[in-house]
């Protein structure tokens, strides 16, 4: 009787369900250029969540200090990030790629990780400003059936996303070769593909969509800061490998089942308040136990 | 062989979320986690003033941090990082202690001194505010005076033990935390930052007259602060019709909270505890109005009444409820207060470059410093323990940019300073925050009003 305004449980499912594929989205995204970026080097760059975030920045510069229309904002932003991606590829990456150990380079993006966070802070946050406010790109309120617009929107950017992708991937010499580099660098080599230069196409795709991802992710907030994707690229990667960490359609899988099962969570399961983080990680332990490649990864199967 | 790089990705990947949840749970606004047990508490008996702190163990070094003419304060506050903004309470105080110096400093014990502040950034990590306050005030304690505005609850927690035990005053901790009435601390006093149940009282009795029967859905941190919001609020609703429908709570330092909103929301609750902090407190409210959640009243943290976090929140903070004890620098009403006119003249002399005036935490810091001159005139003698004994029977009011009508009241029964709350309530159009009511008394209540366990943390 007392819940006489309350929501009725299955509207608070959907609901819930609909919030998680909001936040699942972000999650897909990020693990996507994590995935890209995967894929085309071998890497796992640690640095994806904060170069998004640096992305994010420049989404706003423009759209705030330029004055652009967001939309337009968030190309400009996707084509510096485009060319930051391939700049950092050639200047930070490449040095230290030939070196024996793949460490190198790993440590080479958590000092990224470090580095860009500061930056970032540093060019973008005046003294004072504790937060920024991105424009909204969707309109706010719902579309039908209690479904945000926004939600929908980000539902759509992400099809757009990996529809170009595997356009580009599937039905391009460029993609061929990008695939080749990523299947067996040492016959694509010899079959006179420059891997070099795929590897920085692979960054230079990768940082779009972390910038698309990470301008999205600060539109769903009243306001954002330089903490912005630390907690989505936890949860990106969560996402990542129970996807499969070469497989672009289980990044978006993997995403969605993510954000979902956090939302759920936290609406089901009071005993996780707080510490809602584990249901993630409880997923991948137990994907990774019945399929050690993720949900749509490939076995790799190496001959000695 | 058959061994895949997926696989060897996991250990890394665990790790890397470890030092994620790491780092992130130095952000956090409060995260008093360790407990102590300190040696001093109070025993009439011994040589102490009327405050009743035992200074009898305390190393001879009363009257160290003070060189000729000049007192030195040591404080340390983020400065860099996400949490930056914290440090425009320096800038107001340090604008009062310039205008002081100017005009030849405090006069203690008939002797003019100049007030001298010494701070370092710890971007809001506890283990750096305690290196950094062993730098400044040295492992003996000669180096400086008094510690000052030291920022964070964890931060306070993690220095109080060795200041105590070197008989070193941490004055003025910023935050509103109730452990700074545990008596196993007696250097510390708090600020002018009422701490936190007393909020959580102060909405309970405001829906004891307005909505006899809420339904209150609660969000609150994940740590010692959130549950200070929320006992304190369960215990003040004992024995009314107002009942709690649900308290979801959020990670520490996390700003995702849509999930909760829309939990609480379908709890067909008419009234909202915004308990959340930081960026988390305007993406509840906008999430509010997402769900639709139609409801009769908000309240926010008191953490969460700044101009920028407010300004976030926009049409969305609408009339929503908070507390305060400081006079908002926006708010028309007091364009022509006296102390207002002042903080101004003041802040546009001696406040740097930088300063906001209109930031209502520029206007805290400054109230903190008006509050560290009275009790230094007021003291006896220019010695730590006078000083401190001096600040725990202090008893007056309007200094600063303090609300008329808001005690500086302590006693050796009373561990807290500041417990007297004005009610406000935001107007989005106009962006400030208006007076409800007048200023409620819980002058020497705190410690009847907060559960145990909070007090002693």
């Amino acid at each position: 009787m007392m819940i006489f305004a309350a929501t009725s449980g299955a509207q608070l499912f959907f609901d819930q369900v609909m919030n998680g594929v909001g936040t699942g989205v972000i999650y897909a995204s990020v693990a996507l250029s994590l995935v890209l970026i995967y894929r085309t080097t071998g890497l796992l760059n640690f640095a994806q969540g904060e170069l998004a975030l640096f992305s994010t920045f420049i989404t706003y510069w423009f759209a705030h200090e330029q004055g652009l229309p967001i939309v337009a904002a968030l190309l400009a932003s996707v084509a510096v990030s485009f060319v930051g991606g391939a700049l950092i590829e050639r200047v930070l990456i490449r040095p230290v790629e030939g070196a024996s150990s793949p460490l190198n380079v790993v440590i080479v993006t958590l000092g990224l990780f470090l580095a860009v966070n500061a930056l970032a802070s540093l060019i973008f946050i005046k003294p004072g400003q504790e937060a920024l406010q991105m424009p909204r790109i969707f309109p706010t309120g719902d579309l039908a059936l209690g479904i945000r617009t926004s939600t929908v929107g980000f539902a759509a950017v992400l099809v757009i996303e990996c529809l170009l992708l595997y356009l580009l991937l599937q039905k391009t010499k460029l993609g061929l070769a990008l695939r080749a580099v990523a299947s067996n660098p040492e016959s694509a080599k010899l079959v006179g593909i420059n891997t070099g230069t795929m590897l920085m196409v692979g960054w230079a795709l990768a940082a779009p969509i972390g910038a698309v991802a990470g301008s999205l992710a600060a539109t769903r907030q009243s306001g954002f800061d330089a903490s912005l994707m630390q907690q989505v690229l936890v949860y990106a990667f969560a996402a990542a490998a129970l996807g499969g960490f070469d497989s672009p359609l289980g990044a978006v899988v993997g995403g969605l089942i993510v954000g979902i099962a956090d939302s759920l969570t936290i609406q089901y399961v009071d005993a996780l308040d707080g510490i809602e983080l584990v249901v993630p990680f409880v997923l991948i332990l137990v994907v990774l136990l019945v399929r050690p490649n993720g949900l749509f990864g490939r076995t790799i199967v190496e001959r000695v | 062989m058959h061994r895949t790089r997926t696989l060897r990705a996991v250990p890394l990947l665990l790790a890397f979320a470890l030092l994620v949840a790491a780092c992130g749970g130095g952000r956090s606004d409060d995260n008093a986690d360790s407990k102590d047990n300190g040696s001093k508490t109070s025993d009439s008996t011994d040589s102490s003033g009327g405050s009743g702190v035992d200074t009898s163990d305390c190393p001879d070094n009363d009257t160290a941090g003070i060189d000729g003419d000049t007192i030195t304060l040591a404080s340390s506050f983020p400065q860099s990082g996400l949490t930056s903004a914290f440090a425009q309470i320096s800038k107001g105080y340090k604008a009062y202690f310039a205008k002081l110096n100017q005009a030849g400093g405090v006069e203690v014990d008939g002797k003019k001194y100049k007030i001298e502040v010494v701070d370092k950034d710890d971007e809001y990590n506890a283990s750096k505010t305690v290196q950094n306050i062993n730098e400044e005030v040295g492992t003996d304690g000669d180096k400086a005076f008094a510690v000052f505005n030291v920022v964070g609850t964890a931060n306070n927690v993690a220095i109080r033990e060795s200041l105590d035990e070197s008989c070193v005053p941490n004055l003025f901790a910023a935050t509103g935390s109730p452990a700074w009435g545990n008596p196993d601390f007696p250097w510390l006093v708090g600020s002018t930052l009422a701490p936190y149940t007393l909020e959580a009282v102060a909405y309970a009795n405001y829906l004891k007259d307005e909505q006899p029967d809420a339904k209150v859905a609660m969000l609150v941190q994940d740590d010692d602060f959130g549950k200070a919001y929320e006992e304190g609020f369960k215990d003040a609703i004992k024995g009314t019709k107002i009942t709690v429908t649900k308290v979801a709570t959020y990670p520490t330092g996390s700003n995702e909270v849509a999930s909760q909103v829309t939990s609480l929301a379908a709890t067909g609750a008419d009234a909202f505890f915004d308990g959340a902090t930081l960026l988390a407190c305007p993406n509840a409210l906008e999430e509010a109005t997402s769900s639709n959640w139609e409801r009769t009243s908000t309240f926010v943290s008191g953490t969460c009444i700044s101009k920028t976090l407010m300004g976030l929140a926009g049409q969305n903070a609408d009339g929503v409820l908070a507390t305060t004890n400081i006079k908002d620098p926006l708010n028309p009403a007091f364009k022509d207060d006296a102390a207002m006119k002042e903080y101004r003249a003041t802040l546009a002399e001696f406040g740097d470059d930088k300063v906001d005036p209109d930031n209502g935490i520029v206007a805290y810091g400054y109230t903190q410093a008006a509050l560290l001159q009275y009790v230094l005139e007021q003291s006896p003698k220019l010695t730590r323990s006078s000083v401190l004994d001096t600040l725990r029977t202090i008893d007056t009011k309007g200094l600063g940019l303090l609300i008329d009508g808001v005690d500086a009241k302590m006693s050796a029964d009373d561990p807290y300073l500041a417990e007297n709350l004005q009610l406000i309530q935001y107007d989005a159009g106009n962006k400030y925050f208006t007076n409800v009511g007048d200023v409620i008394d819980f002058e020497g209540k705190t410690a009847d009003l907060t559960p145990k366990d909070l007090i002693d943390s």
